[in-house]
Parts: C-alpha cells; structure tokens; sequence
C-alpha cells in the first residue's frame, strides 16, 4: 500500500470513529463496569475470562477487570479514587474489611438493590443458595450487604511419604497428636533431612480460627454481631491457650518459622521441598500444593485442621473477599454490576472457580454439580492456555479427595457468633497486633498472658479512636 | 475550662519578648531601650498566637496533663524565637533605612523594571516547590494535630496527644534507639570502609581509573533493587551467602531472622549502596591534597600511617564532614527500602526505624494524625543531629590554607 493510500485510510477510521462516538446511542447504550480484583496470577485469568464471557452474553454491558498484586493496595487505591470523585463499580474486598466497608458509606447494600426481588438482569438471585458458613459470615440481620466470592478455610497437608519414612502412622487431628507426630519427627530433623515438623504462616488468620474453634469471641457485643464492640479481647483463657501452643512449638523446634510474617509462599515452598512434612495453610493452595508435590515426586493428603483436643471443636471461619457495589446515581449501573456478580457467582461458575482453585465452592447447587460431573463440560481450567476445559466426569470431590476438605470442615462447624467470625473496624489492625505479639513470644520467649494483655491495650486503644471517627 | 488563660500566657509572652528585645536592642544594636521593648512586645505576642492560635490554646486547658503544659511552652518558646529572629533582623534595617532587598554588600546588577520581573521567573519554581513541599509540609503540622484515618468521614481534634503519647510508647523508644544505633554504625563503617578503599583505589597501580569506576557502581543502584539483590543473598536457607559460609566453614548464619542479626544485615546492605558515593567524593579529596606537603614529611622521616593521619587525614576533614552529614541522612531516610524489601522491619521490630514506623503508621494502619507527628518529629530530630554536627565540626573541620 502506498504511504499516500495509507494517510486517506487513516482519516477514513478518524472520521467513522468521531462519527460513531458522536452518534447518539449506538456507543453509549453499554453500561462500563469496571471491577478491581487482587489476583495477578491464574486466577486474574479466570476472572477475565468468565468477564469476557459476560459481555458476549449481555452487550449491553461492557464489564472490565483491573488487578492489583493485592487487598490492601486496593483497598488503597479505591479509597483515593473515592476522595478524587472517580471509583470504579465494583471492588473485591478481604473479609475483614466489612465493618469498614460499612461505615465508609461508599457501597450499596447488595439487599438494597435486590430489593425483594428474585431475579436481576436475568441472573437468578438465589442467595439461599449459598452454603450456611458463608451467609453466616458475611450476613448481618439476615441482609447481604456485598456479593461473596472467594472463600476460604486454612486445612491441613501431610506428605504421606515423609510420614512413612518417621513411621507416623496417622495424620494429626489434635495439637496432642501433632506434638506427638513431631516427636517422632525429630530423628530426622537431627539427620537434616527435614528443618522441623510443620509449619504455617504467622499470620492472626490462624490465631482466629483457633478462637472460634474454643467458641470464643475476639470483640464484645456478640462478636460484633448484636452491637458495635466496643472492647477487643485477647487476654481469654482460650487466646492465651493458642499463644502457648504457638510457644510450645516454637520452643521444642517442631515449628518452622521463617521470620517473616504473613509469609505464604515462604511456607508453602518449604512444604514442596520436602522440607517439612506438615503444613497448615489456606485451602486456596490445595491445587498449587498437590500439583507440585505431584511434579517433586511425593504424595500429598488433606485433612482438616487441627485443633485443641482438650478443649474440642466447635467449628472454622472463612478466609476470602467479597464484591462490594460502589453506590451509584444511576441505579442501573448498580443492577448491571449486581447482575455481573451473580453471574459471576452463579453454580457453573462457582463449581469452575472451586475446581481451578481451591476455593470453597460457595453454592449448594455447585457442590451437586461437581459431585456428578457431566462427560460434556467446561467446568475445568487450563492455566497456560488461559481457557476453559473439560473436567473428568464423575464424582470430583472422589477424583480429588483434597478439594474435599475444605467444604467439610466448614460444613460440619457449628454456627455460633464465634464460628461466624468478629466484625469490627480495626479488625486489619489488630490481626497486625495478633501476628506481632505471636512473633515476640515466639522469638523473645516472652510469657504469652502478659504480652497478650499488651496487645490487647493496643488494639483497644485503636478501637476506640475508630469509634470516635466513625461512630455517631 | 483553661488551667491558664490565654490572656495570660499572651501577656507573659509579651513580657518575655520585650524584655528579651531591649536589652538586646540597646546592647548589640545601639537602639533605644523603649524601641526595643516595644518590638520585643508585639514580636512575643506574635509568636505565642503563632503557635497557639491553631491549637486553640489547648496545651493550657484545665483538663491537660503536666506534659501537655511543657509542650506548649516549648512551642511559645519556639514560636516566639521564629518571630524575634525574624524581627531582630528587620526593625534595624527599617530604622536605617537601608534597602531590605539587598542581601549581600555588592549589587550584582538589577532589572531595570524593579522586582516584578525576577518574581515572575522564580514563579514556576516557587509554584511547585509551595504545592510540593510548603503545603504538604504545613498540611502535616495541621495533621499532627488531629485523630484522622484515610477515608474516615472525619477527624477529631486532639491537640498534642499525637506528640505527648510517645515517650510512654515502648515501640517508639525502642524505633528511635534502633534508629540512632543503625544510623550510627552505618556512618562510621561506611566512612571508615570508603576511605579505606579510596585511599587503596588512589594507589597509582595499573587499571586505578577502571577499578575506582567500578566501585561507584553500588551508588548508582536504588535502595529497592538493593533490597531485592540482598534479599536473594541472605536468604537463610536458599541464599548465596549462607551456601558459601555453610560449604566453607560449616555455618549458616540467620540474616534475617535473629533479632540480633537482623539489624547488622540492614547496616551491612546499606554500607554498602552507600559506599560508591562516600568513594566518589574522598578519591576527588585525594586529589587535592597537595603532593609537596607529603613529600616534605617523607623527606622528615614521617611513615606512611604518620602521613595519614596528620597530613591527609585532616585534609580531608571538610569532606568526612560533608559526608557525615549526607551519610547521616541516609541512614534515617534511604534505608527504607532496604529493611521494606529485607526485613519489613521484623524479626520483632528489631529493624523499625523511625522512618520504617511512620510508613507502617500511614500507609499500612492509615493512621494520619500519628503518622504526621512522628515524621514533624523525626524531621526535627535530623535537623537536631545536622546542627550539632555543625557545631562539633567548627574546630575539627579545616577548609585548607
């Protein structure tokens, strides 16, 4: 083509496309919705994909993924797009956010746009559909206040091969039976083939879930359930009880610390080196866990995770994040978003989301439809083609008894304000203060009651300045 | 309620000031007593509504602790120097009547159409550096003041509790001694180690131009990638370091997860991005230091540590002084990206510096209010450093001739 062909084809294209920006309608029909997610890897993929899927579906709509590398940067970068008048319509959220999310004033309750009704936008509602843990989480008063979507339970893997090699016959259920376990683990961290008996980030997500496992409350007024809290209490027989254990562990060398907090890849990697045969981490990483123990040559088995035997166990709380609706003007931008989060969550996609995963898959329906895997499906991921696959037909949980875990031990906990985890606003806070005074018993050999008591000054502190900014 | 009335405290700052102000006016500069007094009046008044008027007086309410009560006075103090100063220089000069826009003794030239013009040149810089740096500046002694979070509908006025809270807070006694002890090895090992070198890399040896070059090189890294670079090093059981110490000699040394370690692998690191620049400046020192001096000790019988320490050393003195003040900034300001990407401040805040503290207080708590206190506070505490340095170095520092 010649240079002078070329320049007429280019105002060609200017002009038909000022042409179509300026005629009324046909571009300006679709409604942009644009969603803020904090994955980066396969799982950014997946979204994008079951996004693009949408679209086709419903053109009226134009739904756009936008990632960070995390919830915090966000939760950051929303919070700044919010002062500066320009926020997208949706965010994911992590779970701890929610009493903030609430006071922020910035989102639609998802049972305000709902409003009674059973369908939106041609997506079912559907949300006595969702499995009783989750609703139990992230409902208060029976209201559903965002869209939930990635959940998770920290579970248990033990690498079978290195358990026969130390002749432990049975994987722990009990912080009784782990200390036992590692006992019988020492011979071989003596010889240098393992560097400890287990490990799991120090992270407060642990120290949560052993709280609501005793059925105690980490803030007053019913965990936050029936009331503002006003008081953060660390300082329960049964808070001291899991600091101790953290210290007991610590200090007979069964557990593996890395020295960085919050250190989930650190701790996973230990794991599929071998150099570790138990690790407690998010069930989010059953996937990424098996398929490279699968790669490195051992075999890896899931079980729920363990709790105190003396005391009993009374349930787990969910990990994740939920899809928050930015209030809107134009209710229309706000159904068209609820209806992208329903689909986005509806069973095909709940039960795809769960199998690429590991994620809990959040809806009744999903979990029957991944129990009769239909031959002709796509419910499957293929990760470096980035596209839907097929799965194998048959009873998946059967296929792959690791995915397994995870939904029982949340379906078989029990429902009490402790098991349906705090809600308060300093909750990222004091999590900081849970991991940091877990860190200095650990490492300083403090005594965890007083160090306990201090952290619990300091989160109390905090929560009294965030009622004073946010409470009428 | 007030403890003291605001009245009273403007009156007793009016007292101080024109006391202060005669006295000095009559003796230094041979004006008159009455002059003097009255200047110091309105110059005190000015300095105690300065700093009080934006905190409404608050340090002196009934229901304030002791500490408040000294913090403010310190304040009226500071306030009231900032205004006498301000008015020790001008009053004399309107008296005189002399020309306040000429600063210096000769006059380089002038624009003929007065002053508008250069003012109307200087207005970018002046633009940019008043929204980058005056307000936010200002805006972080406003902040300092208040109970506010990111995002929060509101924020509440707390007067100074964001300041007086501190020295009851043990995680901030401790960030300060971690800061001072950090800041103060990586002075004296990065001096001592750059001099070291620069004096071995001005050796007239074969590829000396080569070899100082090169060792610039760690300078030109930011502290990010340092991090990054070190972090893949000391990492305790997949690094480098630990696989060469562990094959040679059998040890394997916890960088980054002994509290006592920890903070030693943030000075080594950040020694050595430092180290390039210190290099840099001590090679151009070398250089000046006049050959026939050291020639003539030679010839007096000086060996070459005599010749050190009592010619070149001292020579050097102006430039060790520069560099012991920009390597002091460094090491409470750069080093953050090296313990974000190292240590994130761990193991058990062995390695939260001040500034490591305000990062966690603001961005990751989205605590404004204490964030903006601890950096007024830190800023304060370098400029304390920087000013005593000044004054240590008067008779040390000889600037030649």
């Amino acid at each position: 083509m010649t240079k002078r062909k070329f320049n007429f084809l280019f105002v060609l294209v200017i002009i038909a496309s000022l042409l179509v920006a300026i005629a009324p309608g046909a571009a300006q029909e679709k409604t942009d919705i644009e969603v803020w997610i904090a994955f980066v890897d396969f799982r950014l993929d997946w979204a994008v994909d079951v996004a693009n899927k949408f679209n086709e579906a419903y053109p009226q709509y134009n739904v756009t993924i936008q990632e960070y590398t995390d919830y915090e940067p966000l939760l950051d970068a929303y919070t700044l797009a919010q002062e500066q008048g320009n926020p997208p319509e949706v965010i994911q959220l992590f779970e701890v956010g929610t009493q903030f999310a609430l006071d922020s004033g910035w989102f639609r309750a998802v049972s305000e746009i709902v409003a009674g009704r059973e369908e939106i936008g041609g997506q079912a509602v559907a949300f006595d559909d969702i499995v009783p843990v989750v609703s139990g989480y992230y409902t208060i008063g029976g209201d559903w206040s965002s869209v939930p979507w990635n959940t998770s339970t920290p579970i248990f893997y033990a690498n079978t091969n290195l358990m026969e090699q130390a002749g432990v016959e049975a994987i722990p259920t009990t912080w009784q039976e782990l200390e036992a376990a590692c006992e019988q683990f020492q011979p071989l961290k003596e010889a240098g083939t393992i560097a400890g008996c287990i490990t799991w980030p120090n992270h407060g997500w642990f120290y949560e879930q052993w709280l609501a496992q005793q059925n105690e409350l980490l803030v007053n007024n019913g965990n936050g359930r029936e009331g503002r809290p006003s008081e953060v209490n660390l300082t329960s027989d049964a808070s001291v009880n899991i600091v101790q254990f953290h210290k007991d562990m610590y200090d007979k060398g069964y557990y593996v610390y890395s020295g960085v907090q919050r250190d989930w890849t650190g701790t996973v990697q230990s794991f599929s080196s071998q150099q570790v045969p138990f690790i407690m981490t998010s069930s989010a990483s059953a996937g990424g866990i098996t398929n490279s123990a699968l790669e490195t040559g051992f075999d890896v088995v899931t079980s729920r995770m363990v709790y105190d035997g003396e005391v009993g166990w009374t349930g787990n709380i969910i990990g994740g994040a939920t899809m928050w609706i930015t209030a809107q003007d134009d209710p229309a931008v706000e159904e068209g978003a609820l209806a992208f989060l329903l689909y986005f969550n509806n069973t095909e996609n709940a039960a795809s989301w769960h199998a690429a995963s590991g994620y809990v898959p959040i809806r009744d329906s999903a979990i029957t439809l991944l129990e009769n895997v239909a031959a002709d499906n796509d419910l499957g991921w293929d990760i470096d083609n980035k596209t839907r696959n097929a799965l194998p037909a048959g009873n998946w949980f059967e296929l792959n008894p690791n995915f397994r875990t995870a939904s029982d031990q949340l379906g078989e906990s029990e429902l009490t304000l402790a098991t349906a985890g705090a809600v308060f606003g300093t909750f990222v806070e004091t999590r900081n203060i849970v991991t940091q005074a877990i860190e200095d018993v650990m490492l300083l050999g403090l005594d965890p009651a007083e160090r306990l008591a201090a952290a619990e000054a300091e989160a109390n502190v905090l929560l009294g300045e965030y009622n004073q900014l946010y409470v009428e | 309620m007030y403890m003291i009335s605001p009245l009273i405290v403007v009156v007793l700052a009016a007292l101080v000031g024109a006391l202060v102000m005669a006295y000095h006016f009559q003796r230094r500069q041979a004006l008159s007593l009455t002059l003097g007094a009255a200047v110091g009046a309105g110059a005190g008044v000015a300095g105690a509504l300065l700093v009080m008027v934006p905190l409404n007086f608050c340090t002196f309410e009934a229901e304030r602790q002791a500490l408040d009560f000294i913090f403010g006075v310190v304040l009226i103090v500071i306030g009231m120097a900032i205004v006498l100063i301000a008015a020790n220089w001008l009053v004399p000069r309107l008296v005189r009547r002399e020309n306040l826009l000429a600063m210096a003794d000769t006059q380089h030239g002038a624009f003929r159409a007065g002053v508008l013009p250069p003012l109307l040149f200087l207005l970018p810089t002046l633009g940019i550096l008043g929204l980058f740096l005056y307000y936010p500046m200002f805006d972080t002694f406003r902040l300092s003041t208040l109970l506010a979070r990111l995002g929060a509908p509101r924020s509440a006025f707390i007067c100074l509790d964001n300041f007086t809270r501190l020295p009851a807070d043990p995680t901030y006694m401790r960030s300060l001694m971690t800061s001072f002890s950090m800041a103060f090895a990586i002075v004296i090992l990065a001096l001592a180690l750059s001099l070291l070198i620069a004096v071995m890399a001005y050796q007239p040896i074969r590829g000396a131009r080569i070899y100082r070059t090169l060792l610039v090189w760690p300078y030109a890294l930011s502290p990010v990638i340092a991090g990054i670079i070190f972090r893949l090093l000391f990492n305790p059981t997949a690094g480098v370091l630990n696989y060469v110490t562990g094959s040679l000699f059998g040890v394997r040394i916890p960088w980054l997860l002994d509290p006592g370690v920890a903070p030693w692998t943030i000075i080594l690191a950040s020694v050595w991005n430092i180290m390039g620049f210190n290099i840099l400046f001590y090679i151009a020192g070398l250089q000046n230091v006049p050959s026939d001096l050291q020639e003539a000790a030679a010839i007096d019988g000086a060996n070459a540590f005599q010749r050190f320490f009592r010619i070149t050393f001292p020579l050097l003195s102006p430039i060790t002084f520069f560099l012991v003040v920009t390597n002091t900034t460094y090491a409470f300001f750069d080093t953050f990206g090296l313990i974000d990407f190292l240590t994130g401040g761990g193991p058990v805040g062995s390695t939260t510096t001040l500034m490591y503290k305000v990062y966690e207080l603001g961005i990751v708590n989205r605590d404004l209010g204490k964030a903006a206190a601890q950096s007024l506070v830190l800023f304060m505490i370098v400029i304390a450093v920087t000013v005593i340095q000044f004054r240590g170095s008067r008779e040390r520092v000889t600037y030649g001739a």
